[in-house]
């Protein structure tokens, strides 16, 4: 293997900075080698010849589509069943059983914010179903929200390749919750009806989406811009009910501000929701709100609006960094 | 004082496959030991019983299955934590396994990361 590159140095940063602006998510610095594998599977999917043809299309004709499904490809995760284990004892020894006492005989829902390509919501649906014989009566909504992407459009599928259904996932759930189809392995009718999923910019405004009695938001906190984080711990806390629960990762937390969560987590990474507001003074004296992410919706205008400028900047060789502290430049 | 490593014996008549697995196991601070179909592998557990077994359903002179069987019958038999290792991706097949004492599954080809995966489901990792 040669290990040369096949995209432009400019694009690369293009590629960086439509992430970071879209998203709210810093790549890092082995940025290149995550563009190249990911997106090379994109390219091949969308029915490019190579990496470079998809690229240049994106960049020359500013398709919108396109723009949110690369940005979502490199935001896919080494997704596994069962991810982070000790947030799905919590949620069926402590939060569930509390939630059910508090709930009797109303439905409970459960939002898996960022789902990707599904493990964390079918893993739940698992885990609910055996619950059944404890808590007959309790009935449990489950919904997945994620980028418009193909992981998201696998999660809707249901379908896993024999490797993913190998990764966290006990044999005997394999047996009981999967249908075998030629190499795949396809969830059950059964717990796919009991699930949903619903294409959503993670960084966009949550009001349609409803509120939940536990919203899940796992392992993703590291991924995010500080700016980014501010927004998505904002929108989460509107979307938990107050008795509810916010679940990150057992080594995540809220930072200086407690988004009307109580600070003192229930469990690692586990917050009960107290009241229905937050204070926004709270919010603003950590960070300024007059950042460019505030504004950042995944409309049609704001993702032509970024291509074009980023495109003017990839065309040029070499494109440097973006010097301006805090915004990226224009 | 170093904790002893935890035995694994692999069971399968591929060569490639036994070198792969021991590779992947020793990684996982196992201290791997080999056999090429059942029967050998009942003698080598009549002499020292592993911690685990990596185990292939088709081999000659005496299938996984029925070694399977066999162990279970042994004295002191029911304490390896047995995973499976095969190309046997059918339901009643991994059904029959589990039915016989499997602990674990996998389904070939695997990764290392399977094999860390299988082995914490069945708590040897």
């Amino acid at each position: 293997m040669s290990g040369a590159l096949s995209l432009r140095p400019s694009y690369y940063m293009a590629l960086k900075r439509l992430t970071l602006e879209l998203a709210g998510v810093n790549l890092g610095k082995d940025h290149t080698f995550l563009i190249e594998t990911r997106l090379s599977a994109l390219a091949r999917k969308e029915g490019f010849e190579n990496l470079g043809d998809m690229i240049h299309e994106l960049f020359s004709r500013g398709q919108t589509r396109l723009a949110i499904h690369v940005v979502s490809a490199l935001l896919e995760r080494a997704n596994r069943f069962f991810d982070d284990r000790k947030g799905f004892e919590l949620l069926g020894d402590q939060l569930l059983p509390a939630l059910h006492r508090r709930y009797r005989g109303k439905k409970i829902k459960i939002l898996s914010y960022g789902c990707s390509s599904g493990q964390e919501v079918y893993s739940t649906a698992f885990l609910v179903d055996r619950m059944a014989h404890v808590f007959p009566e309790m009935e449990i909504e489950i919904t997945g929200v994620d980028y418009p992407s193909w992981a998201l459009e696998q999660a809707k599928s249901g379908r896993f390749t024999h490797f993913e259904v190998q990764r966290g996932l006990p044999i005997r759930h394999l047996i009981e919750y999967f249908d075998r189809d030629g190499e795949d392995w396809v969830v059950k009718k059964t717990i796919r009806d009991c699930v949903n999923f619903t294409d959503h910019n993670l960084l966009s405004n949550t009001d349609h989406l409803g509120t939940y009695q536990i919203v899940m938001f796992r392992g993703r906190m590291r991924q995010f811009s500080p700016p980014a984080i501010v927004r998505v711990l904002r929108s989460l806390s509107s979307m938990v009910s107050p008795h509810g629960y916010l679940l990150l990762g057992t080594n995540e937390g809220i930072g200086k501000v407690n988004y009307g969560f109580n600070s003192v987590p229930v469990a690692p990474g586990c917050f009960l929701k107290l009241s229905d507001k937050v204070r926004p003074s709270e919010v603003e004296d950590e960070m300024d709100l007059a950042n460019p992410y505030e504004k950042m919706l995944l409309q049609e205008k704001v993702v032509k609006k970024s291509l074009k400028e980023i495109t003017s900047g990839a065309r040029k060789e070499p494109v440097e960094a973006p010097k301006q502290k805090g915004k990226p430049a224009a | 004082m170093l904790e002893a490593l935890k035995t694994c014996l692999i069971v399968d008549d591929s060569k490639m496959i036994r070198r792969v697995a021991t590779r992947i196991l020793r990684d996982l601070k196992f201290e791997p030991s080999e056999a090429g179909d059942g029967r050998e592998a009942i003698s080598l557990c009549r002499s020292s019983m592993p911690d685990a077994i990596l185990l292939d359903w088709n081999m000659p002179v005496m299938d996984g299955l029925s070694f399977l069987k066999a162990l279970r019958k042994e004295p002191g038999g029911d304490d390896p934590v047995v995973v499976f290792c095969t190309a046997e991706r059918d339901v009643t097949k991994i059904a029959e396994a589990l039915e016989a004492g499997a602990d674990e599954y996998v389904m070939k080809p695997f990764d290392s990361d399977i094999i860390e995966s299988k082995f914490m489901e069945a708590g040897l990792v």
